[in-house]
Formats: C-alpha cells, structure tokens, sequence
C-alpha cells in the first residue's frame, strides 16, 4: 500500500499534537489586573518604577532598605592567569566567595578597587570548586592581585532558581498563584502578591515569619496541594522562603501604589471623569495625572516600599509571635465541655461557619457574602478568602489541620484567626483558658462518636 | 553480505556482555553500596535477578555466537547456497522444551521468595504483631502516622497519634511492617536499596515489610507515574538503632503537643527533623 498524504500529514502532525502539552511557563514578572485597568499614562511609570526596584526575573534588582538578604559577595582577586593575545576573556582565581551561591553565572561585578574600579564586568564563566572567574577583556579592566569587587544579589538569585524550580509551577514566575498547573488545584496556590498568609505563628495584624514560612515549606500543607520539600537543605528552604518574601514585597508595592492611583485614573473613572457627566477635558486630567507623578509619585512609591519592608521586618521581631500566657489547659472531658458550650455560644459564633457539629455546614455557608474589597455581593452562597476563592469552613471532624496540628498551631488559628480568610482573631475576646477549651473540644471532635 | 557487517554484528553481542559484566565496578548496577542490596530479602531478590540474568545471558550469547558463525560462513562461501526446509519437528521440541524447563524451575525456584515477600502469613511475626506505621502516599509527599509510644498502631487515627511527612524512622535490626495507603491516585512504595516496592492503591490498606540489614538513610520514592509531581515525590527512611528510635518518637510525641510553652520553645519554629537533630 502507498503511503499516502493524508498518512504523512497525519504523521507530521503526531509532533505537534504532543507538543501542545508542553506550554511554556510565562517567564517574566506579571503585574496585577489593576495596573493594566489603569489609563496607559498612569500604567507606564508605575511598571517602570517596579522594574527600576526589582527588575526582571533574569536580573534582579537590588535597592536598600528591604528586609530579604541579597546576599552581596565581596571577593578579592589572587592571582591572574596569563592569557594568550586572542583570548577574549581574563581568567582570575579569587578569594572570599567560598559561602556564595554556586551559580555567579552571568551576574555582574563590580570592581571596588584597581583600575577598573567603579566598572562593572559580566561574569562570563565561573568555577566554583577552583574560584575561578572569567570575564571579559576590556582595556579598563585589569585585574591585579590584591583588587577587589562586589557581586551583588547572590542569594535572591539562588533562592530565584530554587523557587522557578520547586514553586514556579504552581505560584507562578512572580507570585501571583498562577502558575501552569494552578489551574487544575483547588484550593488554588496561593497570590503572594498580597503579602498575606494564612498559617503564621505572628498576632493577627502581623505578616508571616520566616520562620512559618520555612515550616509551610518544609512541612506542605495537609489538605492542599502544597506538599512538604522536606529533603531540601535548610539553606535552600531558606532560599526559597527569602525570594518568596522579596515576591511579596514587590507585589504589595505594586498594589499600594496603583490602589493610590486607581480611584482617580483608571480607565474606568477617567472615561467618566472625561464624559459628559463629569465635564472634565481629557487634556486637564492627563495635566493632573502628569503634575502627580512628577511631584507625588516618588515619594508614594517611597513610601509604599518601606511601610511594606517595615511590616515585613516587624513580623519577624520576637515579640510578633503569639506565645499563650498559660500553657495547655489538661484535656479533660470537663475542659473539652467548657470549650464545647463556648463553641456554640454566642460569644464566638463557632457554629455559625463550622456548624453546631463541627461539619463545616454552619447557617453562615447558605449566606451571599459581600466582597469587602468591591463592596458587591459574592455571586455564590458562602464565605470567600481575601483571593476571591469560595472557602468552606473546615469540616472538624476530619483532623486534617492545615496550619499544622499542635496545640499551639490550634491555638494560634484561633488567637489570629486565619488571614486573608473570614475566620476572625479571638485573642482578646477570650481568654487564654477559654482558648485552651476551645482546642481541647475542637481537637477531640475526629476522635469523638458523634 | 560482507565480513565488515559479521564483525559489526559480532561487535553490539560483546560489548552488551562487556558493558554488563563491568557495571557493578562503574556504579551502573543497583544502586547503593556496591550493588550490595541494604535487605536480606533484598539481596535474595538480587540472587534471583542474577540467576535469570545468567541464563538469559547464555541464552544471548550462545544464539549470538550461532548468528554471527552463519553469517561468517555465508559471507566466505559464496558457492553454498542456503536451503528452504519446512519445519523440524525435533528442533521445535528442543526449543519449546528448554525454555519451558527453565521457566518451571524458576517460577517453583522463586516461590518461598515471593511468599516471604509479598503473603503476609509468612512475614515475620514480631512485625505483623506490631506495624510501626501508616504510610499514605499522597500527590507528591508521603505522610507517617505513628501510634503513641508504647501503644499499636490503629487503623483509625487516634487523639495521640504522632505525625511526620517525608521522613519515615524505622527501627534497626528488626523486621518492620507498614500499612500503606493512598489518598489520591495510585502510588508506589520504592526502597530501591532496600528492593521493596509495592504499589499504593486508593481504598486499600496494605501492608509491606522490610528489614534494613545496615543503619543508615535511603530514599524513599514513588515508581509509579502519578502526576506532574511524581519526581518529585521522594521521602527519606532513616534506619536508626532502637535507642534513636524511640528518641526521635519521644520527640515527636514532645513537639506534637508542644504548647507554645516549655522546653522546646527555643526551635518550635523549626521544623520536626531539625528539633530532633541529634
């Protein structure tokens, strides 16, 4: 039989079909849906201020005041080796990057000292087990033994190859939670762009520790897809949990700045401020817009990043945490009954999510919610995170604890409550006892026959 | 055919022997500790492997040798004209006899093997007495469920249950039975070093033993392809003496009820293998 042409399409097409599997990953920092909803001249400075700070998932960009460690080498050179005369690059053995990142692959360097000094060079091979740099030949650039150099944001970019290899997939290249296969999650992966976690060991206005995060990492999150990296190197988890954090505090910046901007210069409210109804020229709000940007701007944007790094920085203080004043009540049918009366009573409204039994199906699940954020009706029956995602109250009976399942996680959930989420702080509402009958009763609720 | 394509034929036959008989020595064999299986029954499984990698192996080379001397002979004698014939009633007795002599033998060879490995009326009693813990594979980790020191394991939870992920401790010296488990899709328990593997299958509890026959720390993996994530999903089992053992359940026990308060409040925030890092 001739092998036809409808046969060899068919086979030239078999690549292809395969291939339609394999979608690459978006590979750059996406900004959020409301600074695209923004008129183009608002968008423009506010996306060229976040590249200008933090650059672009291949050069990250390093400025002052942030609370991640960049991890900035200092290393200086030993000993040059003579290069014959077509030899494009300078090879050098250098001293003092023994406890940087492998990977120097790439990133620039300074020169601090020397002839060169103040020229940055581009790191073009990079030994690590013999020290060895090779960058290239420039009549600037002469390295002599004894000068000295800086590479700069080692660690963010060790803890941006762990992420883009461990986290990417679901959390996306810039943290938004979009990743290829978030789509297929539920719950879905969490936006970091917030700057928002839901199982910190922090008081309720606090952001996350390092510490909480680390754990999340290392311990995955029972219930969801997030699963334990427990075979990575506590230097790694703390990589990954350094670059996570730096992610947050460039979303967040992003969304302090555009909410600044968007009440006044969205698309939407410029296209009404410039209707009929609002009477104004388009001419005199651009004026308005640019007047802000030149005198305003800069110290909003200020502003923005270092009330973000500060939250940042203060969540990790000791006295962030949530330590209880008594220890665990001792978990006795009596403490457990105590807990069970304040469950359903009306000073905390358990039963109202959870449900008088614990099932999750409380009369709160049959309610339309508002968004907070909108002010609008939620268009599903039942409570919604900060993300805008339906969230059931935990059913309690089936002992999975997500936020981890010691007393004192327990404990924290319901001191904090759970950020991002409806589930509100009772740390001053009840006191620590009323708090430890509560965990006594909720923590016994897998075990019980009811 | 000329000599050139004889000894091209003769050439992948011999270096299939050479690259296989020298694998041990270039770390291409079992993984672990010169091929030395970390499992009595394990290094039983390797004798079994090696026995039918010999006869296939004789099998291989003997009808190797057979081709190339056909082939040899037909390219230096260009006179001799091969002959058709149709069948050979002795032939196809020899060859369908052998073989299935073979497979008899190792199939009634293997059989004490198989049932020390796989039916749980010969697993070691002390083990069958006294599971150590649940295993549930999950998209992509692994989670222990351990009972409470002193107690055994139930097939429910209960209340003082101790708890970890990726990282099983097992007890030296002694066999050790788990009950696996799954909770999404279907798994596979793998200790390559220790050649145990038993799939993992949803609604099902199934119990695997294993004895290390040396301390030490082996990878846990899941050889059943179950999601995006399957690379991923690797667990340590850490073979430790009993005194380590019940150690690191002590400290278990002490994190999992960790109060905020008391003695381990310096690392509460570390991680569970941290806290017990000796």
């Amino acid at each position: 039989m001739r092998f036809g042409l409808s046969r060899l399409s068919l086979l030239l097409l078999f690549p292809l079909f395969s291939l339609t599997g394999c979608e690459q990953p978006q590979v750059n920092f996406v900004f959020s849906e409301k600074t695209n909803e923004l008129v183009p001249e608002a968008a423009k400075p506010v996306k060229e201020a976040l590249v200008r700070q933090f650059g672009n998932p291949f050069e990250l960009t390093q400025f002052e005041g942030l609370p991640t460690d960049f991890g900035d080498v200092e290393g200086s050179v030993k000993t040059v080796q003579a290069s014959s005369g077509e030899e494009k690059l300078i090879r050098f053995q250098v001293e003092g990057l023994q406890d940087a990142y492998p990977k120097l692959l790439g990133l620039p360097l300074e020169w601090t000292s020397g002839k060169g000094q103040g020229q940055i060079s581009r790191i073009k091979e990079y030994n690590y087990e013999t020290g060895t740099i090779a960058v290239d030949k420039t009549a600037d650039i002469d390295p002599q033994p004894g000068d000295t150099f800086l590479v700069e944001c080692t660690r963010l970019q060790f803890g941006r190859d762990l992420y883009n290899r461990h986290c990417m997939h679901c959390h996306g290249m810039s943290g938004e939670g979009t990743g290829p296969t978030s789509r297929y999650l539920n719950p879905p992966p969490r936006d970091f762009r917030q700057g928002i976690y839901k199982y910190t060991s922090t008081k309720p206005t606090a952001k996350a520790q390092n510490a909480d995060l680390e754990r999340t990492v290392k311990e995955g999150i029972a219930g969801t897809y997030m699963p334990s990296f427990k075979l990575l190197t506590d230097d790694e988890v703390s990589a990954i949990v350094n670059y996570v954090v730096w992610l947050s505090i460039r979303g967040e910046t992003e969304k302090k700045i555009v909410d600044e901007l968007f009440f006044d210069y969205s698309k939407k409210v410029v296209a009404e401020r410039t209707s009929e109804d609002g009477g104004e020229s388009r001419e005199d709000v651009m004026e308005e817009l640019k007047e802000y940007m030149e005198l305003d701007f800069p110290d909003t944007l200020e502003f923005a990043t270092s009330s973000v790094a500060e939250a940042w920085e203060e969540a990790n203080m000791e006295d962030a945490v949530v330590v209880p004043e008594t220890p665990r009540v001792p978990d006795t049918p009596e403490s457990r009954e105590r807990g069970r009366k304040l469950y359903l009573g009306d000073k905390t409204k358990c039963a109202t999510c959870h449900g008088p039994q614990g099932r999750g199906n409380g009369t709160a699940t049959q309610d339309f919610w508002t968004n907070p954020a909108t002010n609008e009706k939620y268009p599903n029956r039942g409570l919604h995170d900060i993300w805008g995602n339906q969230l059931p109250p935990r059913d309690l009976h089936r002992g999975i604890y997500r936020g981890g399942r010691r007393p004192i996680d327990v404990y924290r959930r319901m001191y904090s409550g759970i950020k991002g989420t409806p589930m509100p702080a009772f740390g001053g509402p009840l006191s620590d006892e009323e708090l430890w009958d509560l965990v006594n009763y909720v923590m016994s609720l897998p075990y019980s026959s009811k | 055919m000329g000599k050139g394509w004889c000894l091209f034929f003769l050439f992948w036959p011999v270096a299939a022997v050479v690259s296989c008989a020298m694998a041990p020595m270039v770390g291409w064999s079992f993984p672990y500790d010169n091929a030395q299986a970390a499992s009595n029954l394990g290094i039983r499984i390797d004798g079994l492997f090696y026995l039918i990698l010999f006869v296939t192996a004789v099998v291989f080379v003997g009808t190797q040798a057979v081709l190339v001397y056909a082939l040899w002979r037909g390219s230096s004698n260009r006179d001799e004209r091969a002959t058709y014939t149709h069948g050979n009633h002795k032939l196809e007795l020899i060859w369908s006899i052998i073989p299935g002599v073979i497979l008899l033998f190792l199939a009634l060879y293997q059989m004490n093997l198989w049932a020390d490995f796989r039916i749980k009326k010969y697993f070691p009693e002390a083990a069958v007495k006294a599971p150590i813990a649940e295993v549930t594979a999950r998209q992509f980790e692994w989670r222990f469920r351990y009972p409470a020191i002193g107690k055994e394991l139930q097939p429910k939870p209960q209340s003082d249950d101790l708890y970890s992920v990726n990282e099983l401790h097992v007890p030296f010296g002694k066999p050790v039975m788990i009950q696996l488990r799954s909770e999404d899709v279907q798994h596979s328990f793998f200790l390559p070093a220790l050649r145990i593997k038993q799939d993992a299958l949803p609604g099902l509890q199934i119990p695997v033993w294993f004895e290390a026959n040396k301390e030490g720390v082996y990878d846990l993996v899941c050889a059943e392809l179950c999601g995006w994530g399957h690379y991923k999903m690797k667990a340590h089992v850490i073979v430790e003496s009993e005194a380590d053992y019940q150690n690191y359940l002590k400290n278990l026990t002490q994190q999992q009820f960790y109060d905020g308060l008391g003695k381990i409040a310096a690392n509460e925030n570390d991680s569970e293998s941290e806290a017990t890092e000796k």
